[in-house]
């Protein structure tokens, strides 16, 4: 067994158990903000339901009960009706200030709240920053004879709400999400499912509130779909990357603070910032990796292709050069692998391969010519810079589509021939 | 006399608080007006990270380094949210919040690790989390202080450049500004204004310190000279009645009592600001409807009908200013009224002529008071310009 898993005691396990639980319906509710652009509503909301917890708590609600959920989001509520009245009645400050006014304030009056009826009440500021998910396993409540910790049921039950929620709505929520104007067009509820999605941020919310705080709340929201928005395209393939990444870093969060002797709100934290990371860098098409290899990959069949048509050329006469240097070096290598030249006395030298690659090349770039030199108006010298970029994307059919423009014209612009087509050979397609 | 009621040490605490404040007013004016404010949360949060590493390294809590430490993590929060706009298919909403997040996270992490350990002097890393300027000697009320008045020395230098940048980038640049430059001086005020405001409001409220009081002082003013001083002085203010406020509860934290304050600023800027505030609205949208009332008034006693039902007000007001008279027959206007009902009637008649030909440009109108055409152009042309216009009906 891993050292990690050895000494594991029961109450761990509950609290991973809690931590994935809770990461799952805050995943899901996260997909849609983010999806809907309204990353930084569900962050106003986290901060801005503080002081209805602690009005429910000061109540005599427990923290993540029925009571605490309910002041949350009637504290959602007024904190979103006064953005929306602020927003609509110009304060001469741009709406990013407004929200700054708006949640700032409501976590000041929930921490006051808080220190001032600290003695009271079982919240202190400690876990309105950090949560308590390391004691999460030791408030339960018996459920067929087993002590379930609350958390757990709590997480449980919000992700088979929200996820029966979505299933309802989904169709709705995905033409609200891409496309606003044509749901309202539809006649769709559009304000309808903004509420419904601001009623499910908050109460996702006070779970996540209870097992990492209130300022990192935001994070279990957003950047597993964040992250998951990388990876795969549809929404509800990124609903469900998106709680597998929530559900995995609430674990291995848990684990890595638990290893490191530090609390595990942060390291939830540290962990989705590196799964997203890791998405940025590793995603199909468009991450940084899939990118850089693909400039690569592009610049190295570019310079192979440049250098079989300056042989071409050399070989055809007049004042082209066969590529020499170390630059050319490891690309007459590489093309010699390729059995496309061969090493003789003089130094490199097509192969008949080479010369029908070369010959592809050269006519896409001639052909590209006298299209431009027939239907451009640009001088004679202006003509070479661009097909010397295009020849390397023109594919056969776009030649044949240029061959029969420019018509039975053997010659370039240049008054140099075209090279006739070259068919492919078999078995291998360029 | 003050002095001996209140110890020397925090009223030198105050004093670099309040200086605090100012700058941080100053500099979250151009912020808010370059639409920057939520760079400054981001910084903020970014920042405790840096704190805590800061911490470690050195191994006592002196303040000058933890800053330090704390502007090196905040920059490059900023830069990372950069990056990820750049290279990443990552919405602006979602880069803000996750940086936010993820950074935020990493000072938790470090912070509950340090106290975990319980080194020595530990416990007053949590002090940056919600400000608590208890802990704050007379030297770092100094380095506080002299940070503080550094950066508002530099807003007031850089004032022309920011506005201008601010307000029409496009403008600035083309009249070759340097715009990126001026910029990233800004998010450098901001970053700084947000490390130095940490021991006073802490990360995660610290942004409020730079947002709340220029909203504040934007409901008040329409020049940024004045905006960006009357910030400051909010900000000081609110910055005041938060160390006050958390030196007289015990444990309350000072981030939050700030923030209370000038929130509390904010909203009495909001409802009493003459012109942009909620009772000044209300008030001339009252004297629009008088006026409105009036001029229905007026054009029905020309006409000879009686005063129309609900404008009881618009007629105590006529007969107080003599436009009106109750006669024998009821009421008539006098010889101003019936010069000011033709007036009104004129300028009715033109509105709705603007309305009806180029509702567009309505908003161009607003800022003429049409005086009566015959005054202004001469006899034949206004009646060419009338035949035209009957024509064109």
């Amino acid at each position: 067994m891993s050292p990690v898993v050895a000494g594991t005691e029961p109450f761990h396990l509950w609290n991973i158990a809690t931590a994935m639980a809770v990461a799952a319906p805050c995943a899901l509710v996260g997909t849609l903000l983010v999806a809907r652009r309204l990353s930084l509503l569900g962050d106003a909301i986290a901060h801005a339901v503080l002081p209805g917890i602690v009005i429910a708590v000061l109540a005599g609600g427990r923290p993540g009960g029925w009571l605490t959920m309910i002041g949350a989001v009637a504290a959602a509520i007024v904190t979103a009706s006064i953005a929306t009245a602020v927003a609509s009645n110009s304060v001469g400050v741009g709406e990013d200030a407004a929200t700054g006014v708006g949640f700032t304030t409501m976590f000041a009056l929930g921490v006051i709240l808080v220190s001032v009826a600290a003695s009271r009440v079982d919240l202190d500021t400690a876990c309105v920053l950090y949560g308590e998910l390391e004691l999460s396993a030791f408030d339960t409540v018996p459920v067929a004879g087993l002590e379930i910790p609350r958390g757990f049921i709590t997480g449980c039950l919000l992700f088979a709400g929200v996820g029966l929620a979505l299933c309802l709505t989904w169709k709705e929520q995905v033409l609200a999400a891409f496309d606003p104007a044509a749901a309202r067009a539809l006649g769709l509820p559009v304000a309808g499912l903004s509420v419904a999605l601001l009623v499910g941020t908050a109460l996702t919310t006070v779970a996540g509130f209870d097992a990492v705080g209130g300022v990192l709340v935001v994070t279990m929201l957003v950047a597993p779909a964040a992250a998951a928005e990388l990876l795969v395209a549809r929404l509800h393939h990124v609903a469900a990357v998106a709680v597998a990444i929530g559900m995995a870093a609430g674990a291995i969060g848990y684990l890595a603070a638990w290893r490191l002797d530090t609390g595990a709100a942060g390291m939830i934290a540290v962990v989705l910032g590196a799964v997203y990371a890791v998405a940025a860098l590793v995603a199909p098409d468009h991450g940084l990796l899939a990118r850089a290899l693909g400039a690569v990959a592009l610049r190295w069949r570019v310079a192979r292709e440049d250098y079989l048509a300056a042989a071409w050329r050399a070989a055809e006469g007049g004042t082209a050069t066969v590529p020499r240097g170390w630059a050319a070096w490891p690309v007459a290598r590489w093309l010699a692998a390729e059995g496309a030249v061969e090493w003789t006395a003089t130094g490199w030298r097509l192969t008949p391969t080479g010369r029908a690659r070369a010959e592809t090349i050269v006519r896409s770039h001639r052909l590209w010519e006298a299209w431009l030199g027939r239907n451009v108006d640009l001088p004679l010298d202006h003509l070479h810079p661009p097909a010397e970029w295009v020849e390397h994307h023109i594919g056969s059919a776009v030649r044949a589509i240029l061959a029969a423009e420019v018509g039975d014209s053997v010659a370039d612009p240049h008054g140099r021939s075209i090279p006739p087509e070259v068919p492919p050979p078999a078995g291998r397609a360029r | 006399m003050i002095a001996a009621l209140v110890p020397y040490n925090t009223l030198i605490v105050a004093a670099a608080v309040a200086a605090v404040g100012l700058a941080a007013g100053m500099v979250g004016a151009l912020a808010v007006l370059r639409r920057r404010a939520l760079a400054g949360d981001a910084a903020a949060h970014g920042s405790l990270a840096g704190v805590a590493t800061a911490f470690l390294a050195t191994g006592r809590r002196d303040l000058g380094w933890l800053l330090v430490g704390g502007l090196v993590t905040a920059l490059a929060t900023l830069a990372a949210l950069v990056a990820i706009r750049r290279w990443t298919r990552t919405r602006d909403d979602a880069a803000m919040a996750l940086v936010l997040g993820v950074s935020f996270g990493a000072g938790v992490a470090l912070v509950t690790g340090i106290t975990a350990r319980g080194l020595p002097d530990s416990a007053g890393l949590e002090q940056f989390l919600l400000g608590h300027t208890a802990g704050v000697t007379a030297g770092d009320a100094a380095l506080l202080a002299s940070c503080a008045l550094g950066a508002a020395a530099l807003v007031a230098l850089g004032l022309k450049e920011l506005t201008l940048v601010a307000f029409d980038e496009a403008f600035a640049a083309a009249a070759g500004w340097p715009v990126g430059l001026v910029d990233l001086g800004l998010v450098g005020l901001i970053a700084v204004m947000v490390v130095v405001g940490l021991p006073a409001a802490g990360a995660v409220l610290v942004t409020a310190l730079l947002v709340i009081p220029p909203v504040a002082a934007r409901q008040w003013t329409d020049r940024v000279g004045t905006m960006v001083l009357l910030a400051g002085l909010l900000g000081t203010l609110s910055a005041l009645v938060g160390v006050v406020g958390s030196a007289l509860v015990p444990r309350l934290p000072t981030g939050p009592v700030v923030v209370l304050a000038a929130a509390a600023l904010a909203a009495v800027s909001a409802v009493a600001a003459p012109g942009r505030g909620w009772w000044s609205r209300r008030a001339a949208a009252r004297r629009a409807l008088v006026a409105w009332h009036e001029g229905d008034l007026l054009a029905s006693l020309a006409r000879g009908d009686g005063p129309p039902a609900g404008a009881d007000d618009a007629l105590r007001r006529a007969l107080a200013d003599g436009l009106v008279a109750r006669g024998a027959g009821g009421f008539a206007l006098t010889a101003t009224g019936t010069a000011r009902a033709a007036d009104l009637a004129r300028r009715r008649e033109a509105w709705a002529r603007i309305l009806a030909t180029a509702p567009d440009d309505a908003r161009a109108f607003l800022t003429v008071d049409l005086p009566d055409p015959a005054a202004v152009i001469d006899g034949a042309r206004l009646a060419e310009i009338r035949a035209a216009a009957e024509r064109r009906r």
